[in-house]
């Protein structure tokens, strides 16, 4: 009860809140600072969510940044991301503009034997030519896994009775990834792909699912 | 504004890291997974070969020699304790966890090679065997089945006979078909998200052998569920696997163009070879296809169970008989 509790205040937050995630930077219009974002791809598993993004009046263009996201599956919410930070655009030469961003990272797994519960971090740069209509950029980022808490089930301890549960440290893991962003910007609409490679942090190892790829439809209003 | 909410935000994250109670490493032997021969000398062991083992035995050990195979690579002999049942009918029955794997030493990855699985088996049999007129069957299941088959094509005159479960093959062709199938499962399981959602949470370096055992027990959980093609009855019971060796061999497998039927035409004792009735990934027309490297074969199908049908009840009802009877009649 109280999991499904915690489970529909998420959901309602995942809605109300709802981001985009790839951005036309040169469309950016304190007018209209509200955006919303409906996603789905590939992410560790076939994923879709939701967002919500506002753009700060800032002297540097910044846009903070909420988003839901899951996997398909028939458990519904065992396994799911919350992310909670920001863009800013540092640099911008003509069409040329250098972002970075900087998510932390609330996510949850499951599976028979344990509950993992994770608080990570995600920073990445993103480097591109944006037009009205238009924007491609190159993006390379890191995903970290700072401090998990592990707890078991009854089926893993009857396996493993020495089993510790409880908040384990340091890290437990962190990926790399990079790839493209483009999109196609119309009235109040984007729609965008992201799409690249993941690596794990000691560069030789791939993930299971080494690619991420999004498709994504920003709404601004 | 935005600076008063950064701080809040950075004080809050402090005030949660500071909360941890007590620091608990992942690393630390026994935290996730069980300690190994070398942290916890009261599990029982044997050293041959360069490597120490997590062994025991089982009935009178003048009498014939039943050695077990656990699969994997990188499984353990727990799931296959039902096989000491052997023992009560005059054989002496051999369970080891094979290098790096279960219980015994963790190696680093560099120093797996495809025979060395063999040079430990043979050590293992002369470890146990007493005298040369002693009897020595072998019973492998899944890898288990793979590696007693190498060992009698390099050793075909050694083994009085065979009980093979479902190998995956005996070719790499013929382990990369079935190990493709074992993985068709439908985008929107519950299944694939077990098996690809936690590469976010754990990441382990090479020979981080905690972790990286850890992650493939996790992973385990999905050879019990419904949705997976193995079609077993549940998760198996085990110790711990490993990791490092699992994915050393599967590296190797599929750079190596290895070759383990080359000599099988000289062994002509007739193989007892399972195969069962709820593996999708398996069934008859690929047992033919690996059985036929073997000239003599005595094939089954082993009904009600799936790939571990040596685990629970139904397979090992039916399968119990079956594999006596082949070793009384070669005993």
């Amino acid at each position: 009860m109280k999991n499904f509790l915690l489970i529909n205040v998420l959901f309602v937050i995942s809605i109300l809140n709802t981001i985009a995630q790839s951005y036309n930077w040169s469309r950016l219009d304190p007018k209209h600072p509200h955006s919303i974002n409906v996603q789905a791809g590939i992410d560790y598993g076939l994923t879709y969510g939701l967002g919500y993004g506002y753009i700060l009046k800032t002297k540097w263009p910044a846009i903070l940044n909420v988003q839901f996201s899951k996997p398909l599956g028939q458990n519904t919410f065992d396994d799911y991301k919350m992310l909670l930070g920001g863009q800013v655009r540092l640099l911008q030469w003509n069409g040329f503009r250098l972002n970075t961003k900087l998510m932390s990272i609330f996510r949850h797994h499951e599976n028979e034997f344990a509950k993992l519960t994770n608080f990570g971090c995600d920073i990445s740069g993103i480097v591109g030519y944006y037009r009205p209509r238009w924007y491609l950029s190159t993006e390379i980022g890191f995903d970290k896994a700072i401090v998990t808490h592990f707890r078991h089930s009854d089926l893993y301890k009857e396996n493993v009775p020495s089993v510790l549960d409880g908040w384990y440290q340091p890290a437990t893991g962190g990926n790399f990834y990079y790839g493209f962003q483009g999109g196609y910007s119309f009235k109040h609409q984007d729609i965008y792909i992201k799409a690249g490679k993941l690596i794990e942090q000691d560069f030789k190892t791939e993930p299971f699912l080494p690619i991420y790829m999004q498709l994504g439809l920003n709404f601004h209003f | 504004m935005y600076t008063k909410i950064i701080s809040a935000l950075f004080l809050m994250c402090t005030i949660f890291l500071m909360s941890c109670d007590r620091e608990i490493y992942m690393t630390t032997p026994g935290n996730l997974v069980p300690k190994t021969v070398d942290d916890d000398l009261s599990i029982p062991a044997i050293s041959i070969n360069g490597t120490k083992l997590h062994a025991e035995t089982y009935g009178d050990p003048r009498n014939p020699m039943v050695i077990v195979l656990h699969g994997g690579p990188g499984g353990d002999y727990r799931y296959l304790l039902r096989c000491k049942q052997f023992a009560t009918q005059g054989y002496f029955v051999v369970f080891y966890d094979q290098r790096g794997s279960g219980l015994s030493r963790r190696h680093d990855k560099s120093i797996y090679t495809l025979d060395i699985n063999i040079q430990d088996l043979q050590q293992v049999i002369r470890y146990y065997r007493k005298s040369n007129d002693q009897k020595v069957f072998l019973l492998g299941h899944s890898w288990g089945a793979m590696l007693a088959t190498s060992y009698i094509n390099a050793h075909p005159h050694e083994i009085a006979g065979v009980i093979l479960a479902e190998p995956g093959g005996f070719v790499w062709n013929d382990i990369k078909d079935y190990v493709s199938r074992t993985h068709e499962v439908a985008l929107n399981t519950e299944l694939l998200n077990d098996a690809t959602y936690l590469d976010q949470f754990i990441t382990g370096k090479e020979n981080e052998h905690e972790i990286l055992d850890y992650k493939l027990a996790l992973l385990s959980a999905s050879d019990g569920s419904k949705e997976s093609p193995l079609g077993n009855e549940g998760p198996l019971p085990f110790w711990r696997y490993g990791a490092v060796v699992n994915n050393a061999l599967f590296d190797l497998g599929s750079h190596q163009n290895f070759d383990w039927i080359s000599h099988l035409n000289t062994y002509q004792t007739k193989v007892c070879f399972v195969y069962s009735e709820n593996n999708k990934a398996y069934g008859l027309d690929h047992a033919l296809k690996v059985s036929g490297a073997y000239p003599q074969v005595q094939l089954f199908k082993v009904n009600g169970a799936g790939h571990d049908m040596l685990s629970f009840d139904t397979g090992w009802q039916n399968v119990y008989p079956v594999a006596l009877n082949y070793l009384n009649s070669l005993k």
